[in-house]
């Protein structure tokens, strides 16, 4: 039981955060926001839109069916949307099968708290129409966030 | 627990065979929908190559220690009736050569390796849950389930894992028939769709074998 990194995207295709662990062992270490791990977000982003496309396809009627998780063959890839177009994506290792409460908490009592209803945080992380589209840079720098993320993720990255 | 869609894709990303075991996802989606769909599937294939974590890239060791043998599930998709006492030699005899080319009663008895080492191996939705199996060669086959496992000793298993190992032991079956029935066709020309009815025939029945 590991967990690799988490992202979030907002409703413009951009990534408003990123967080990737590179020792398993050190909750410390790794990367948050880092220019690095643009492209990687980009792939990612990419690739769970085209399977959302691929399942919105399949499903039988028009009731929302989204992607819960991913399984590649050495990691697990667990998304969580909500309706106001953001996604929790969850990179862990494949034997952990669902992480969707996990998500779901991040969302609700930490996205929610210190930047929803943090009033000197941008309501919406693409300033002007330039930003939007994939093409935007601003990330989520909440001093309180990511201590309440790291705190909240900490334990879990090498279980 | 059922079966809804089976496709087969060739390796260069092109659908060569798709079959849906329900009517109304047929309806839905015509076949250019469906060309599309399998060349999504190809592509993510490729991505999901260039997405391992750093973690899993630093510590080499790690990723070593990941076991790709597919354990051995005893007759997915093969008929009812067959296990435990009543799979005597009598009824091994009557089912001989019932599986084309393959010989006994299952067409194969013993783990395997699994090749699809980074590509995606399955995808879980709300409502339906899809297997990937990619030969050495870069043939995937792909099912498409309602939610549930595969299993017929076990149909309502939760364990991701086992259900990956279900599918692939399904999956390899549906190989050895697409080598049996599509490989020895004089007519068939190499990554073209396939239109045989023998094949269809068989997966058909493997499939009402499941449920």
């Amino acid at each position: 039981m590991a967990i690799y990194s988490f992202w979030i995207f907002d409703k413009h295709c951009n990534c408003i955060f990123d967080r990737e662990w590179t020792l398993i062992s050190n909750s410390a270490s790794g990367t948050m926001n880092s220019k690095q791990t643009e492209e990687t977000a980009k792939l990612l982003y990419g690739m769970i839109y085209s399977l959302r496309s691929v399942t919105k396809k399949l499903s039988r009627d028009d009731s929302t069916n989204e992607v819960r998780s991913i399984s590649i063959g050495k990691y697990r890839i667990h998304t969580y949307c909500t309706a106001s177009g953001l996604w929790f994506v969850l990179l862990s290792d494949y034997k952990q099968s669902s992480y969707a409460h996990v998500l779901r908490y991040i969302h609700s009592h930490i996205y929610v708290k210190y930047v929803t209803h943090n009033i000197l945080s941008p309501y919406d992380f693409a300033e002007n129409e330039n930003e939007t589209r994939g093409r935007g840079f601003r990330k989520i720098s909440n001093r309180n966030f990511i201590s309440a993320l790291e705190s909240f993720l900490g334990p879990m990255i090498a279980q | 627990m059922t079966v809804r869609m089976l496709l087969v894709i060739n390796k260069s990303g092109g659908l060569i065979y798709h079959r849906s075991f329900e009517a109304d996802v047929d309806e839905g989606l015509n076949s250019n929908d469906y060309l599309i769909l399998a060349s999504i599937l190809h592509g993510s294939f490729a991505i999901a190559t260039q997405l391992t974590p750093k973690a899993l890239q630093l510590s080499q060791s790690s990723s070593r220690n990941i076991d790709y043998t597919v354990p051995y599930i005893p007759y997915v998709g093969m008929p009812r009736g067959r296990t435990g006492n009543e799979r005597t030699k009598s009824t091994a005899s009557t089912s001989q050569g019932k599986l084309g080319s393959f010989k006994g009663d299952d067409f194969f008895k013993e783990p395997f390796q699994s090749w699809n080492r980074s590509g995606v191996r399955q995808l879980c939705t709300d409502e339906f849950t899809m297997y990937i199996y990619q030969t050495m060669t870069g043939l995937k086959f792909v099912v498409v389930t309602s939610q549930g496992t595969l299993s017929p000793a076990n149909p309502s298993s939760s364990n991701n894992i086992f259900n990956i190992h279900v599918a692939d032991n399904f999956l390899r079956k549906i190989y050895c028939l697409y080598s049996d029935y599509v490989m020895k066709d004089p007519f068939y020309s190499l990554e073209m769709p396939i239109k045989s009815t023998l094949f269809d025939k068989q997966v058909k029945q493997m499939v009402d074998n499941l449920v």
